[in-house]
C-alpha cells in the first residue's frame, strides 16, 4: 500500500501516531510524519523532565500547532533519559524531520518485550493510515 | 478540509505560518464565498438600514463600506457585518455564513414596514479576499480600475477578469487589501471565478481558515460565535465605536442607550502570554489566583512568536499593562492585558508607516 506519508520500517508505531526506535537498550520516541502533517506547523512541544517515569499509553506531554493541541502517548513504559531540548526553540523540527531531528524523548524501557506486542509495525501502521484516509 | 457553516473549506493549503506571514509581508488570497451577501434595494433601503444598525448609515457617503452590528432587542449582538453602500437606494450586507438565516429573518421582519426588496445573492456571486501590503500590486493586473484610488473602507463597481465586480478595500486580517464580489460567477457557473482564483493563486499565496483565524486574532478582530454572540453587547465587546451618539430608533437602541451610561461588568481585551498557547475557554486569573475572566479566542502569533488571546476580563482588570495569569491545563502562565492589534502598527497592518514594495511573485 502506498502512502503520501513516510513510514520507515523497523520502527514501532502507536495508534495515536507516535513512533519508537529501539537501539542498544534505549528507545527514542517521536511523532509520525502523518501526525506532523496533520497538525500542520508545530509551534510548541511541552516536554517531561529527565528522570521522570512514564507509562505505556499514558500522556507524557503535549504537542501544539496553531490550530490544535494533542497529547503525546508513550509507546513504552520507562525512565526519561533525554529530552530534545532543541524543540523549545525550534519546534518546527517536528515538521521538517519527524523521524530524525524532530525526535522528542529518549527512554530506558522497563518492559519492552511485553509492551511491543501491542504496538504496530510499519505495515500495520500503513494500513491504519489507509483506513483513516478512507473516512 | 473542514466543514464550516455548510461549506467545505481548507484549514491550510501548505502551512498556516507561511500563509500568515505571506499576508503580513506580501499578499495572500482567501476564498470567502461562504460569507452571506444580501442586497437591500429600494426607495427606503436607507431607512431600513437605519432601523437595523446602531451606526448612522445615512451619514455614511455612497461608496463607503462600513463595519457595524445587527442587535437583538436586549442589545445583544445578532451578527457583525460590513455594509457596502452602493447607492442611496442600494445596499449590500456582507454577513457571517452561520448567521445568514437569522439575519435574513430579522431583516425581513422589519422590511415589511418599508418599500424595499431583499435578495440573498450569496449563491449567484463569488467573493475573494486579497490581503497584504502588496495586495494592490497583485490585483491590479485583473482590472482597469486604479486600485490605489480606492480609499480604505471604500468600494467601487468595476470589472475583474471580465466579470462585473464590487471591489471593496476591506478585510479581516488587519492588513491593506481588497475583497472582491464577482457578480457574473456563482455556484452554478463558477468557471470565471475559478479562472480569477487560479490566476491570483499563481501570483500570490492561497490561504486557508487557519491563517484567516490567526491573522484576525493578531489584528484583534472578533469572530462571531467565539468572541461575540447574542448574549454579548457592543460595549463589553469593545465595539462601542460603531454606535452613533444620539442615534435612536433601531433594534436594541433603547437598551444600548442605558448601557452606554453605566460601566460594563466585563470588557474584551487582548492578552499576551509569556509562554504556551491559550485556547478558547481557558480561565484568566488575577495574581492571587482568583478567576477574573476567560479566553474566547487563542492562538500562536507567528509575528510575536508568543501565545496571544482575545479575552473577557472583569472591568477592574481591563487596564492596558495589567498583569494577569492564564490557566493552561492546570498551570498558571504569566500574561499581560493589551489593546489589540498585537503587532507593532508601525511595521504591520494597513496603517503601517513604511509601505513594503515586495514584488508580487510566488515565494
Amino acid at each position: 500500500m502506498s502512502s503520501r506519508y513516510r513510514v520507515p520500517d523497523n520502527l514501532y508505531y502507536t495508534k495515536e501516531h507516535e513512533w519508537a526506535r529501539s537501539l542498544d537498550g534505549t528507545v527514542v520516541v517521536g511523532v509520525t510524519d502523518y501526525a506532523a502533517k496533520t497538525l500542520n506547523d508545530v509551534v510548541y512541544v511541552s516536554l517531561p523532565s529527565v528522570g521522570q517515569n512514564i507509562q505505556q499509553s499514558i500522556s507524557f506531554g503535549t504537542i501544539e500547532s496553531i490550530k490544535a493541541v494533542s497529547e503525546l502517548y508513550s509507546p513504552f513504559s520507562g525512565t526519561i533519559l533525554q529530552v530534545n531540548s532543541e524543540l523549545s526553540s525550534r519546534p518546527e523540527l517536528v515538521n521538517k524531520s519527524p523521524y530524525e531531528e524532530g525526535w522528542i524523548i529518549e527512554i530506558k524501557p522497563v518492559n519492552i518485550e511485553k509492551e511491543k506486542q501491542v504496538l504496530l509495525d510499519s505495515k500495520q501502521y500503513l494500513e491504519l493510515l489507509g483506513s483513516l484516509a478512507g473516512r | 478540509m473542514a466543514e464550516f457553516a455548510g461549506y467545505d473549506m481548507p484549514l491550510w493549503y501548505t502551512s498556516i505560518i507561511e500563509e500568515h506571514l505571506a499576508v503580513r509581508n506580501n499578499t495572500g488570497i482567501f476564498d470567502v464565498s461562504h460569507m452571506g451577501r444580501i442586497t437591500v434595494k429600494g426607495r427606503e433601503a436607507g431607512a431600513l438600514t437605519e432601523a437595523l444598525v446602531p451606526t448612522r448609515s445615512s451619514s455614511q457617503p455612497v461608496g463607503r463600506s462600513f463595519y457595524t452590528l445587527l442587535l437583538n432587542s436586549r442589545g445583544g449582538i445578532v451578527d457583525d457585518l460590513i455594509i457596502i453602500k452602493k447607492a442611496e437606494d442600494d445596499y449590500l450586507f456582507v454577513v457571517n455564513a452561520a448567521n445568514k438565516t437569522k439575519d435574513l429573518e430579522q431583516m425581513e421582519r422589519l422590511s415589511r414596514q418599508y418599500n424595499v426588496l431583499l435578495d440573498d445573492i450569496t449563491d449567484t456571486t463569488t467573493m475573494i479576499a486579497i490581503q497584504g501590503p502588496a495586495a494592490s500590486l497583485a490585483l491590479q493586473d485583473f482590472t482597469a480600475q486604479r486600485l490605489t484610488e480606492i480609499k480604505r473602507f471604500n468600494h467601487v463597481l468595476s470589472k475583474i477578469g471580465g466579470s462585473s465586480a464590487t471591489i471593496t478595500r476591506t478585510g479581516y486580517t488587519g492588513e491593506d487589501g481588497f475583497e472582491i464580489i464577482l457578480y457574473d460567477s456563482g455556484i452554478e457557473n463558477n468557471a470565471l471565478a475559478m479562472s480569477v482564483w487560479n490566476d491570483l493563486a499563481n501570483k500570490t499565496r492561497p490561504c486557508g481558515l487557519g491563517a484567516r483565524d490567526s491573522l484576525r486574532i493578531e489584528a484583534g478582530l472578533p469572530l462571531y460565535g467565539s468572541d461575540i454572540d447574542d448574549s454579548t453587547n457592543p460595549i463589553e465587546a469593545d465595539l462601542s465605536w460603531v454606535i452613533s451618539r444620539e442615534k435612536t430608533g433601531y433594534v436594541g437602541g433603547e437598551v444600548l442607550a442605558n448601557l452606554l451610561n453605566i460601566q460594563p461588568r466585563k470588557l474584551r481585551r487582548g492578552v499576551l502570554l509569556q509562554d504556551k498557547i491559550p485556547r478558547h475557554g481557558f480561565s484568566v486569573n488575577n495574581e492571587v489566583g482568583e478567576n477574573i475572566g476567560h479566553v474566547t479566542s487563542g492562538t500562536y502569533s507567528p509575528i510575536l512568536k508568543k501565545g496571544i488571546a482575545l479575552v473577557y476580563v472583569n472591568t477592574p482588570y481591563s487596564t492596558i499593562g495589567q498583569p494577569v495569569r492564564v490557566v493552561v491545563r492546570d498551570a498558571e502562565v504569566g500574561a499581560v492585558i493589551i489593546k489589540p492589534p498585537f503587532y507593532d502598527v508601525k511595521s504591520y497592518g494597513w496603517k503601517r508607516e513604511v509601505a513594503t514594495s515586495i514584488p508580487s511573485s510566488p515565494q
